[in-house]
C-alpha cells in the first residue's frame, strides 16, 4: 500500500527550517503490519537524511521514540501502519521543548521524575539471614501496575495540565511515586506523599483521562493518582487499594 | 496567556477521548455558571439595598438575551452538576476508573434527558410571557447598559487583584515554592488538600440545593413569574399582591416554618457554598494558565478573593437584611418609570 506521511520539522540550524513546519513524504510498498518507525527510518535513509528522531531499542521496551501519532501521543515502534490508514501524521510530544524535528528536551520531564524521589529506601538493618526484605505477593501486587513505567512522557505530554503548566509534576512522576509509595518495604512514603501534596503535586491533576489511554505499557495512570490523592488526604497508604482491585494477568 | 492559547489549540488538535471533552465543557460551563452566579448575587441584594435597581434588574432578566442565556445556565449547571458528580466519585473510587467513559457518556445523556422536560417547561414560561399582549419587554441598548456596571466591577476587581499581587511582591521576600532544605524538594500543601475536598465535598451538597433553586425560580416558576401580580410566591402560601419582583423576595425571606426563615436559610447555603465552589474553581482555572507569572498568577488569586468576599458580603448582608413595605413601595414606583 502507499502511505503519506505527515511530518512536524524543524531544524533551528539551518535558515528557513527554523520554524515548525509541516512536510510530506510518499512511501509505496508498505505493508500493513509494518511499524511507523520503520518508516520513519525508510524516510531518513531513502528520502531525508535530516530528519531527526529518537529511538533505541525499537521494541518498546526503552521508552525513547514517544511521538504524537495520528493526534494521539504513542510509541512509533508499537503502532502498526494497518492501524492508522494511508495518511498518517506524525508530531512532537506536546509541552517539552523541541529540540530538532521529532525530538524534545526531556530534562523538564526528568527534573520531574528525580524530585519524586524515585528510589527505594529503607536504612533499617537487613534481616537476620542477611537476604532480602521479604513481603507478601499481596503487597506486592499493591504497586505491580505502575512498576511497568518505562518512562516515555507518554502520559505527561498528553495531560492538558502539563500543557499549561510545565511545573506541574505530571501523570509520569506520579506513577513512579506511586510504585515507592504503596510499597510496604520502603520506608520514605510520607516524604513522597508531601512532595506531591504541593502546589504543582497532584492537586493539578483534573482527573481528565488522556494520560490513561496514552500509556503505551496500559498502566491504569489516573487510577494511580486517585490512589495517591487518597493516600495524601488520609495522611496513610492503609486500605486504599484493596487486592481484589488489582487485576491478575493470565 | 500563551500556555492557555496553547492549550486551547492542542485541546482541538490533541484526539484525547472523551475525557477530555468532558473536562473542556466542564471549565466552559464552570465559568458561565460562576460569571452568572456574580450578576444574581450581586443584583438578588438590590432587593434589600436598592428595590428600584432590583426592579430594573428583573426586567433585564424578562429580555430575550437573558431568556437565552437563561436557558445556557440551565444547560451548565446541569452538565456540571452531573460531570462533577463523575468526577467526584471517581476520585473517591479511583478503581472504578474502568468505567469513566462509559460514566461520561451517561453523564452527557443524562443532561440531555433531564433538559428536555426542563427546557419545555420553561418555554412554556417563555410562550406565555410572550402571548400576554401586556407584555413589556425591555431595548436591548438598556439591558447592554445595564450590564456595563458588571463589566467594569470584573475589570477593577482584576486590575486589583494584579495590584495586590505587585504590592505583595514589593512586600513580602521574593519566595519561590517552598522548598525542604535537606531535599531541596517542594513541600505538602495543606490547603490545596483542603481545597481538594472542598470542591468535591460541597459538590454533593450544593447539586441538591441548586437543582431545588432552580426548579423553583425556572421550571416551576419562571423569571417571568416573579413579576405576575397574584401569584402565589414560589415556596410560600403568600401572594404576591403588588406583582414586583421585590415583594416576591420578600414574600420568601419571610417565609417563616415553625419560626424559621427557611428560604433565607436555604439560600444563605447556597450563597457559602457555591460562592466559594465557583471562586476557588475560577482560581483552578486561571492560575493552570499563568503559572509563567508569579505577579499575573497570584493576582489571578487575589482577585478570586476579592470577588468571592465580595460576593460573601454584599450577598450575606441583603439575606440579613429586611424588606419592608417601603421597599415594596419603592418597587411599585420603579415599574411605574420603566415602563411608562
Amino acid at each position: 500500500m502507499d502511505v503519506t506521511f505527515r511530518i512536524r520539522r524543524y531544524n533551528p540550524e539551518i535558515p528557513g527550517k527554523d520554524k515548525p513546519h509541516w512536510q510530506e513524504f510518499k512511501l509505496s510498498d508498505v505493508e500493513p503490519t509494518d511499524r511507523v518507525l520503520e518508516m520513519l527510518h525508510r524516510i531518513k535513509w531513502e528520502q531525508d537524511g535530516t530528519l531527526a528522531f529518537r529511538r533505541s531499542c525499537a521494541h518498546g521496551v526503552c521508552g525513547s521514540d514517544a511521538m504524537r501519532i495520528n493526534g494521539v501521543n504513542r510509541l512509533a515502534c508499537k503502532v502498526l501502519v494497518r492501524d492508522l490508514g494511508n495518511r498518517i501524521q506524525v508530531e512532537p510530544i506536546l509541552g517539552l521543548p523541541v529540540l530538532k524535528d521529532l525530538i524534545v528536551d526531556m530534562e523538564p520531564f526528568f527534573e520531574h521524575y528525580r524530585a519524586v524521589m524515585p528510589f527505594f529506601v529503607n536504612d533499617t538493618p537487613l534481616p537476620a539471614d542477611g537476604r532480602e526484605r521479604l513481603q507478601s505477593p499481596e503487597d506486592r501486587e499493591k504497586f505491580d501496575d505502575t512498576t511497568k513505567c518505562i518512562l516515555c512522557a507518554c502520559c505527561t505530554t498528553a495531560c492538558p495540565s502539563f500543557w499549561a503548566n510545565g511545573k506541574y509534576v505530571g501523570p509520569a512522576a506520579i506513577v513512579q511515586a506511586h510504585r515507592f509509595i504503596f510499597d510496604s518495604r520502603d520506608l520514605a512514603g510520607d516524604d513522597r506523599l508531601d512532595i506531591l501534596a504541593s502546589p504543582d503535586g497532584v492537586w493539578r491533576c483534573r482527573t481528565i483521562f488522556n494520560c490513561t489511554p496514552a500509556c503505551p505499557r496500559d498502566i491504569e495512570i489516573t487510577k494511580a493518582i486517585g490512589e495517591v490523592k487518597l493516600a495524601i488526604r488520609n495522611g496513610s497508604t492503609e486500605g486504599i487499594i484493596e487486592v481484589r482491585d488489582i487485576k491478575h494477568e493470565a | 496567556m500563551s500556555s492557555l492559547v496553547l492549550t486551547i489549540t492542542e485541546t482541538l488538535r490533541y484526539r484525547g477521548a472523551l475525557g477530555q471533552w468532558s473536562w473542556v465543557l466542564h471549565r466552559i460551563s464552570g465559568l458561565g455558571v460562576v460569571l452568572f452566579l456574580t450578576l444574581h448575587v450581586i443584583d438578588t441584594s438590590w432587593s434589600v439595598f436598592y428595590p428600584a435597581l432590583y426592579v430594573k434588574a428583573i426586567a433585564v432578566y424578562q429580555t430575550p438575551l437573558f431568556t437565552i442565556g437563561e436557558f445556557a445556565l440551565i444547560a451548565a449547571v446541569v452538565y456540571h452538576a452531573l460531570n462533577g458528580l463523575r468526577i467526584a466519585i471517581l476520585d473517591y473510587r479511583p478503581a472504578l476508573w474502568r468505567y469513566q467513559a462509559r460514566a461520561a457518556w451517561i453523564v452527557l445523556g443524562a443532561s440531555v434527558l433531564l433538559l428536555i422536560p426542563v427546557f419545555i417547561l420553561m418555554f412554556g414560561h417563555v410562550l406565555n410571557f410572550y402571548n400576554d399582549p401586556e407584555r413589556r419587554v425591555l431595548p436591548f441598548a438598556d439591558v447592554l447598559e445595564s450590564q456595563l456596571p458588571f463589566a467594569v466591577g470584573i475589570v477593577l476587581a482584576v486590575v486589583a487583584g494584579v495590584l495586590y499581587s505587585g504590592i505583595h511582591g514589593v512586600i513580602a521576600p521574593r519566595k519561590e515554592t517552598p522548598t525542604d532544605n535537606m531535599f531541596r524538594r517542594p513541600v505538602g500543601s495543606r490547603w490545596e488538600k483542603f481545597w481538594w475536598s472542598y470542591m468535591r465535598v460541597s459538590g454533593f451538597l450544593i447539586v441538591p440545593l441548586v437543582f431545588g433553586h432552580l426548579a423553583m425560580m425556572h421550571v416551576i416558576q419562571g423569571v417571568f413569574d416573579i413579576t405576575a401580580a397574584d401569584y402565589v410566591t414560589v415556596g410560600t402560601n403568600v401572594v404576591n399582591q403588588t406583582g414586583t419582583s421585590v415583594e416576591f423576595v420578600a414574600n420568601r425571606w419571610n417565609y417563616l416554618v415553625g419560626g424559621i426563615a427557611v428560604w433565607r436559610l436555604y439560600d444563605i447555603a447556597l450563597l457559602a457554598l457555591t460562592v466559594i465552589h465557583g471562586f476557588n474553581g475560577l482560581r483552578y482555572v486561571l492560575t493552570d494558565y499563568t503559572a509563567d507569572s508569579t505577579l499575573i498568577r497570584r493576582g489571578m488569586i487575589y482577585t478570586c478573593i476579592i470577588g468571592a468576599l465580595i460576593l460573601l458580603m454584599v450577598g450575606g448582608l441583603a439575606l440579613l437584611g429586611t424588606i419592608d413595605q417601603t421597599a415594596i413601595r419603592m418597587a411599585e414606583e420603579a415599574v411605574a418609570k420603566l415602563h411608562p
